[in-house]
């Protein structure tokens, strides 16, 4: 009974697991910003708040404008990044890998900064609550994103991954793609609407 | 083609750079390896810096109180786990991978059971953690179990015997709790992680150390809970909804729900995305969607629902928690807040939850009542396809929690449509099970009686719930112990049957061992009739206007309460009976075969228990898993002809 090795494995997909995998997860994570629309939704539409923002409060359009091209941008790099690992070209996966992992840092520390200046906290009102509801949960994906990023430009520059074997660059980079469409509907509902 | 998710099933890692060499630990080391020895230290760890990270904040803002103990429980319901899974060695791979170092090749050495000792491991082995997933959801139900008696004791008369009404409340938050998140959500889940990957003809599900990740969450999710009854100030005590803003107001026993519905809500969604990559992507050769058998089916479906729903009781836990301690004001209606906000997030999980609870033992039932009828399962097709309908439908229905909640009035019709639509489904499915049972050669093992016994009460609790979906039938039956009574007919009478039916008809296959038949039927008929004398009268006290969640009712309820708590303590110690048989069949039983029900699924066709790698080759698919009294039928092959294996990208 037993055997020291599996069997060799047999895929029923053509469609490697891991990318499966990510794509349900991100199914999972835009239920999860669902609940944060909704609530939102409830807070401004159903409860009829109006103004919206309630005054005296006002949202930094401009700024978190700016930070919304910087992360457009980042997706840019991550996919010359993986790009170039596809056809082989270390210098541009290690160049786009931290030139992305630069813009994100930078679309953090400016969500930072605009928190600090901002004029309101937590427990002003439901818009308060709504509005470091949606942008702080992004903010946390960013973190993540940024986390992973980091460890791919890592094993980048320690000579990991190939043109045959680039999963790890692939999954990070459709995670971060998600991160910065994910923003998009964010800055449109929260700044814009 | 070697992809990093596969290194598991991969033999030759050599000529990949990213690894490097295994090397066992020795002397001082094995304090720092992955184990219970870096359990000791790295929890206090965590745990010590989560308490110095929010003091420290608070005092260095100037924040008062500076030791607020709901915040301080916050942070550290989250660090001391974290702390306990990175001893356990639940992150290591992922840490090696992520820091660039060469990651350690799988030398198949965590792989399996070969003690005792192999199940309190982490281990990566679908086998090992379905039964680590079985036994500890049976732990939890003996505990769940004996809470339910605690407050059916305080029930059996009328006003204050033992519990205060705090405690009272806590008591009934903890046992459905306990029973919904720790028993019946994961019980699905181990049944599941050990049969799966067998009956579609895979070595292990896709992603092994995910697997193993996601069971150590849920031992830390019922801790959690229980710990919370002994909070200074009283356990968790707002029901197992815990609505806002009413569980805000609560005591600081409240944070433990909330944090252990996250772990056990984390827990289960990585199940459910593993399940779901396995079975798309791990299927052996020939089992084509169509050829699948129904559980196979049903947890696929699940996953559908657990992946998609579950991140909604995840955010309204959230927002729960930033009201509590960073005072938003998400559902305080003072400061614009949606009061039934919180309900509408929670249902619209918790809904669709229902069916997360109860489509897995569908597909159970289906496997048992086909195998013991000894015919084929009737409407195959339509049994998946209503699965689906479930699926798309149970997303729908949410609002027909709260009729009486104050919502928007034109919500009503169109949830109530819905909710008796969703019947036309489960429907198909009863009706497709007795036309299986139509003139078959039935067998009325353990698991049949269960099988059975689960579709006179499913019925009985799916008709009170087609009463209850009509809005005026609601109206007045809300917060009665009519609502209770559904919910024990289609949860114990539905869900916990089929998981004993499960239990039974696997436990040859997950251990080896027969259990003895004759206490599998003592068990079974004590359960039914007990289960019965205690829930069905509720029908009849809940139309009589008694409210649940009540310590202390009008006299004229107090002969029938006494009824109910002495069937209840019988139908509690029937368990003591399942307890000694599955514990004693474990290690005294007799050996089992390989086949004990003559059934046609993979499953069947490996030893019992099946080989550490479940199979020598992988079986070839070539017909229906159903075909019961068909002559020359078969379900698989070993040692065809291999087809070309498709390439991973």
């Amino acid at each position: 009974m037993g055997y020291d090795y599996p069997p060799p494995i047999h895929f029923s997909s053509r469609i490697s697991p891991v990318i499966v995998g990510i794509f349900l997860f991100i199914g999972s994570e835009i239920m999860l910003f669902g609940s944060f629309f909704t609530v939102y939704f409830f807070d401004r539409v159903v409860n009829h708040t109006h103004p919206w923002p309630p005054p005296p409060y006002e949202r930094p359009v401009f700024v978190a404008g700016v930070n919304t091209l910087i992360l457009v941008t980042s997706s840019f790099t991550m996919h010359w990044a993986t790009q170039s690992i596809k056809r082989g070209n270390r210098a541009g996966l290690q160049a786009g890998m931290v030139l992305t992992f630069l813009l994100g840092l930078t679309f953090l520390l400016t969500q930072v900064i605009e928190y600090h200046r901002i004029g309101f906290n937590t427990s002003d009102t439901s818009f308060a609550a709504t509005f470091f509801g949606l942008t702080g949960l992004h903010g946390c994906h960013v973190f993540v994103g940024l986390t992973i990023l980091l460890a791919m430009t890592i094993r980048s520059f320690r000579g990991h991954f190939s043109p045959e074997h680039h999963h790890g660059i692939e999954v990070g980079g459709i995670y971060w793609h998600f991160v910065d469409v994910m923003w998009i509907i964010v800055y449109t509902t929260v700044y814009l609407l | 083609m070697t992809t990093p998710a596969h290194e598991d099933t991969h033999v030759d890692h050599t000529d990949v750079p990213e690894h490097g060499v295994y090397v066992p630990p020795s002397g001082w080391h094995r304090w720092t390896y992955p184990g219970w020895l870096r359990v000791i230290w790295a929890t206090p760890l965590f745990g010590a810096l989560g308490l110095g990270l929010v003091v420290l904040l608070r005092w260095a803002a100037s924040w008062d109180p500076i030791w607020k103990w709901s915040s301080i429980a916050t942070v550290e319901l989250t660090a001391v786990p974290l702390g306990f899974l990175v001893g356990l060695g639940g992150f290591d791979y992922w840490a090696r991978y992520c820091s660039g170092k060469p990651t350690l090749p799988e030398d198949h050495s965590r792989h399996g059971a070969r003690s005792w000792r192999d199940y309190f491991r982490i281990n990566t082995d679908h086998k090992v953690i379905g039964v680590q997933y079985v036994v500890t959801t049976m732990t939890f139900f003996v505990i769940g179990g004996f809470l339910a008696l605690l407050f059916r004791a305080e029930l059996a008369h009328p006003g204050d015997q033992y519990f205060n009404p705090q405690t009272f409340n806590a008591l009934v938050t903890d046992h459905a709790s306990l029973m919904i998140f720790l028993v019946i959500i994961p019980a699905f889940a181990g049944l599941g992680n050990f049969v799966i990957p067998l009956m579609i003809g895979a070595a292990d599900m896709a992603f092994p150390r995910l697997n193993a990740l996601s069971y150590w969450l849920l031992p830390i999710a019922g801790i959690m809970l229980l710990v919370g009854l002994a909070i200074p100030g009283g356990g968790p005590s707002a029901g197992w909804t815990c609505y806002a803003p009413l569980c805000q107001h609560q005591p600081l026993g409240d944070v433990f729900f909330n944090m252990a519905v996250q772990w056990a809500g984390a827990s289960s969604i990585m199940t459910a995305l593993n399940f779901l990559v396995t079975i798309i992507t791990m299927r052996a050769p020939g089992m084509t969607f169509w050829r699948m058998p129904l559980l196979v089916w049903a947890n696929f479906t699940t996953s559908m629902l657990v992946v998609l729903a579950t991140p909604f009781i995840a955010g309204s836990q959230f927002f729960v928690m930033f009201d509590r301690v960073m005072h938003t004001n998400f559902f305080e209606a003072g400061n614009g807040g949606y009061v039934i906000g919180y309900q509408h997030i929670f249902w619209f999980y918790s809904h669709p939850a229902v069916y997360i609870m109860i489509l897995p033992g569908f597909g159970i039932i289906s496997e048992v009542v086909a195998v013991m009828s000894r015919k084929p399962i009737f409407g195959y097709r339509l049994m998946a396809l209503s699965l689906l309908a479930i699926l798309v439908l149970g997303f729908s229905v949410w609002a027909h929690h709260m009729f009486v909640a104050g919502m928007a009035g034109w919500l009503r019709v169109p949830i109530m449509v819905t909710t008796l639509l969703i019947a036309v489904p489960t429907g198909i499915k009863v009706f497709s099970w007795l036309a299986t049972l139509w003139e078959g050669r039935i067998h009325f093992t353990t698991s049949m009686l269960f099988a059975v016994g689960f579709i006179f009460c499913f019925v009985i609790g799916g008709l009170s719930g087609i009463w209850l979906g009509a809005v005026p039938i609601d109206i007045q039956a809300n917060q009665s112990y009519y609502i209770v009574a559904h919910i024990h007919y289609v949860l114990f009478g539905g869900s916990v049957f089929t998981i004993f039916a499960g239990i039974y008809y696997w436990y040859p296959k997950m251990t080896g061992r027969m259990y003895n038949e004759r206490l599998g039927q003592l068990h079974f008929w004590l359960t039914f009739i007990g289960f019965n004398l205690t829930f069905f009268p509720m029908h009849y006290i809940g139309l009589q206007g008694m409210p649940r969640r009540v310590a202390d009712y009008a006299n004229r309820f107090g002969g029938i309460n006494e009824f109910i708590s002495i069937a209840s303590f019988g139908l509690g110690a029937s368990t003591l009976i399942f307890l000694y048989n599955m514990i004693w069949s474990w290690a005294h039983g007799p050996a089992a075969p390989n086949n004990p029900w003559r059934g046609l699924g993979i499953e069947w066709q490996v030893s019992s228990p099946p080989p550490i790698f479940n199979f020598e080759e992988v079986p070839q698919v070539v017909g229906s898993p159903y075909e019961y009294g068909v002559p020359g039928a078969r379900h698989v092959i070993f040692g065809a002809p291999q087809p070309e294996p498709v390439p991973a990208d």
